[in-house]
């Protein structure tokens, strides 16, 4: 791409995406040829749909294929692009989207803060100034009055069609909403915001967004209770499994609560941790038994799955959720929701539905990593940190550290019973994201596995090689604790792709686990170092 | 008087055109929350590593905090230092802060040369004369240094050469030629700049008297008072809004006795959003939306 107007041109791909030009790696994930091949899309996929931004496609999108057709989607996005900015359609977001809108001074000072734009090896599609202001000028100029006449005196405009539509679409989906670069902007403005804003103007008005977070995502969590397909037969069915494992494993009887009235706990698990790492469920039932935790989790519509896609793409979608399982912790009258290990989760219904969780719905709510620094603090549970003398390290889920400020309790804890934990650089409210932010962990689209892999994750597996650069032999086992399922959902298939398990023995997993592994209670190891 | 009624219509502009848009940003729906760590509040300790209430077991019993002093603080960096420029784009921030600087001491010279003028006349300030003039002087150079090197940076630097438009060289182009007939009308003697002001607010009828590059001055001055509402610079003030208003207002609504009565207006806002998913093919209320979970208007009927 050279320059920002080429989003409209009618043919060809602004980047290739080089692999020569990524960010480089450490040895031995250096070598180009060691790579899993990039999938080549056949002709007849190539011609139905637009892949005409870098070659990847997450959402499939059809290319219009009559000059109807691309009037009629052209007009769509238009009729959009006005009903975000008008109170009765986004009061929701309308200040934050006004105000990222005028106020950016172009200064490009956020970009250098970006991982997926340095680790591509600062390609220029993945700047994160580039869809925000695209978006803006088609924003002024088309949704506004005297916007061509303004747009042509400024230097501002851009041309609008169905290709510059599809990349602009793309684009938004090339971006993790980890709000790095808005921590860096001086000006408050939020680029993460406004690709959120395209995100939603493709969902809620012309119904376009990835099928995996929407109808295998919010749609089916909203029919069924959970976006795993689970209904509550099906969830209540699979716990049972779990506390079976638990007495199959370490001895102990533990039958989790169901819809106890009055609990003190209403414990919200990202319901595909159920299904996919049931070691951390199991974990956080041996925890909270053993400190006599009064606790329960609900069988209700969403009241088992914490997790709330629409935070990503749409405010409808979004809001569905939020109420839905509030409704759930309400029924049941319980003290306090907690939520589990799950990032978004926390950040949708603790800070984004805040505001419309009101009266009897607004009950409170808490992260599970809080309730565990307290329960490993009070001295409830005997702990022996030696159980876990192996190299650990901690990722920052960037919705519950950057975007909440929940920071110091897994550290408190991981300080307590993990005698080799180390940081990686930077951490914290500056950590980087997994890669797998905003819905790419559970986005596979037609190759947007292989973007999401070499390009979106690469720098956090940088951070990781990094922080276990003393011991990079695989014979030494070593712990990424991610206490976020989408961060685990990343890892897993990162690591995967680059055979991390194989060639430098790194394993990920919760935060749960590695207090349960260090309990004395129990005979045999917790973690069973296997690569799942 | 031709200029001192252009100068007024500017004004006018200024005032109402900034306020117009502060007004609409105040009158703005309720948002939902958007915040963004690290948030200069609660106790030190905490904002060292940008940590946040939710670090604290029943947090919602908990009082909140109401200081503004690190807020304070962090903002007097940003608006003195340009913090945010310094930590992330080193070769743009002597230049960005020689212009910033430039403009500060420019309204601050004009503001004291006004408090010269409004003075009672005869009764001499001679601290305040010479704060005026090697204010003025200062600003002009600061300003004009600024301008040239962010225009250069603008216009060759790989970082920003892409996203440099024509309105942005031209709004750099209209402060340099600001910062540089200062610069003139100081080398041009005592009716030079320092004698603005009160030329301006004493003898509006003699303004003929003054040299070519004293109204080129006043002229771009003008302008630019009545340019500058419709510009991203107002960030100057706007800032308020972008960092207080959502970035660091992380205000629960359990704190809020007034929260439900907010979101019962936006609940009663009609929606239009077309897709199927939303009001299953017409208008509908949010709150309609909200209990429509299958997105096949049962909510609308219900
Ligand atoms: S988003 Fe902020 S930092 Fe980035 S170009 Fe705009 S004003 Fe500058
Ligand atoms: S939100 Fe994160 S991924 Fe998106 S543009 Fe900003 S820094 Fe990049």
């Amino acid at each position: 791409m050279r320059k920002l107007g080429d989003i409209a041109s009618q043919s060809g791909q602004l980047s290739q995406v080089p692999v020569q030009s990524l960010m480089p790696l450490p040895a031995p994930y250096d070598r180009i040829a060691d790579l899993p091949p990039r999938k080549v899309l056949n002709q007849k996929v190539l011609d139905r749909i637009d892949t005409s931004l870098d070659g990847f496609s997450a959402l499939g999108l059809a290319r219009p294929q009559t000059p109807e057709e691309e009037h009629e989607f052209v007009k769509r996005f238009l009729s959009g692009l006005e009903k975000l900015l008008s109170k009765e359609n986004n009061w929701t977001f309308l200040e934050q989207l006004t105000l990222s809108l005028d106020h950016c001074a172009r200064c490009q000072t956020c970009v250098e803060a970006c991982p997926i734009y340095t680790a591509s090896g600062h390609d220029e599609v993945y700047r994160p100034t580039f869809r925000s202001e695209v978006f803006r000028r088609l924003m002024n100029e088309y949704a506004k009055p005297g916007g061509k006449a303004l747009a042509w005196l400024k230097g501002e405009h851009v041309e609008l069609n169905a290709a510059t539509l599809g990349r602009l679409l793309e684009s938004a989906y090339r971006c993790t909403l980890c709000r790095r670069c808005a921590q860096a902007c001086p000006m408050g403005v939020d680029n993460a915001l406004l690709t959120r804003e395209i995100r939603k103007l493709f969902s809620m008005e012309m119904g376009i967004a990835p099928k995996e977070i929407h109808d295998k995502g919010s749609m089916l969590q909203l029919r069924t209770g959970s976006s795993t397909g689970m209904n509550a037969r099906a969830v209540r069915d699979n716990v049972a499994f779990l506390d079976e494992e638990i007495r199959d494993q370490t001895g102990l009887t533990i039958e989790t609560p169901w819809d106890k009235e009055g609990a003190d706990v209403l414990l919200i698990h990202n319901a595909g941790e159920i299904l996919a790492w049931l070691e951390n469920p199991m974990a956080f039932a041996i925890i909270l038994e053993a400190a006599g935790i009064s606790w329960t989790m609900s069988s209700d519509l969403a009241g088992y799955d914490s997790v709330n896609y629409g935070l990503w793409y749409d405010d409808a979608q979004f809001a569905r959720v939020a109420v839905k399982q509030a409704e759930a912790a309400r029924k049941l009258k319980v003290k306090k929701i907690v939520l589990g290990e799950c990032g978004h989760g926390h950040k949708a219904s603790m800070v984004t539905a805040d505001r419309i969780l009101t009266g009897d719905l607004n009950i409170p709510r808490e992260s599970a990593l809080v309730l565990l620094r307290d329960i490993v603090m009070s001295g409830r549970l005997k702990l022996d940190p030696s159980r876990n003398d192996f190299p650990v390290t901690l990722h920052d889920p960037c919705n519950m550290v950057r975007m909440m400020g929940i920071v110091e309790p897994q550290r408190e804890i991981l300080r307590a019973i993990c005698p080799q934990f180390r940081e990686m650089t930077p951490h914290g409210v500056n950590n980087y994201c997994c890669g797998g932010g905003s819905g790419f962990a559970i986005m596979s689209g037609y190759n947007f596995e292989d973007w999401r892999f070499s390009v979106a994750g690469r720098m956090k597996l940088k951070q990781i090689l990094d922080a276990f650069a003393d011991c990079p032999s695989p014979e030494v086992k070593k712990y990424v604790c991610a206490p976020c399922s989408n961060c685990k959902g990343q890892f897993r298939d990162l690591f995967q792709y680059y055979g991390v398990w194989e060639k430098s023995g790194i394993l990920y997993g919760g935060l749960a686990e590695l207090i349960v592994n260090a309990m004395t209670d129990l005979s045999q190891p917790f973690i069973k170092w296997e690569f799942h | 008087m031709l200029t001192v009624m252009l100068i007024s219509v500017a004004l006018v502009i200024f005032f109402a055109g900034n306020a117009v848009r502060v007004v609409k940003t105040l009158r703005m729906p309720a948002h939902l929350r958007w915040e963004l760590y690290p948030i200069p509040k609660g106790p030190e300790e905490r904002q060292r590593y940008g940590g946040s209430y939710f670090e604290e077991s029943g947090w919602w019993t908990k009082p909140v905090d109401t200081s503004h002093k690190s807020e304070v603080a962090f903002v007097l960096k940003e608006v003195l230092l340009l913090r945010g420029v310094w930590e992330n784009f080193r070769a743009l921030w002597s230049w960005a802060w020689l212009l910033h600087w430039g403009l500060y001491l420019y309204v601050l010279a004009t503001l004291l040369a006004l408090g010269e003028v409004l003075l009672p006349a005869g009764a001499s300030f001679g601290t305040l004369h010479a704060a005026v003039m090697y204010g003025y002087r200062l600003a002009c150079s600061l300003g004009l240094a600024g301008t040239l090197g962010l225009l250069v940076i603008r216009s060759w630097h790989p970082r920003v050469r892409a996203f440099t438009t024509r309105i942005g060289i031209f709004d750099l182009l209209l402060l340099g030629s600001i910062f540089a007939t200062g610069m003139l009308l100081l080398t041009a003697g005592p009716a030079g700049l320092h004698s603005m002001i009160s030329d301006l607010v004493r003898l509006p009828t003699f303004l003929g008297n003054h040299p070519a590059v004293w109204h080129i001055h006043v002229a771009l001055l003008t302008f630019f008072l009545a340019y500058f509402p419709f510009t991203h610079m107002t960030h100057a003030y706007m800032k308020y809004f972008t960092w207080h208003r959502v970035r660091w207002d992380d205000s629960p609504i359990a704190h809020d006795p007034h929260a439900a009565k907010t979101l019962a207006v936006n609940l009663q806002r009609k929606t239009s959003w077309a897709a199927p998913h939303i009001a299953a093919g017409g208008t509908a209320t949010w709150s309609e939306v909200v209990a429509d979970a299958d997105g096949n208007g049962a909510g609308k009927r219900a």
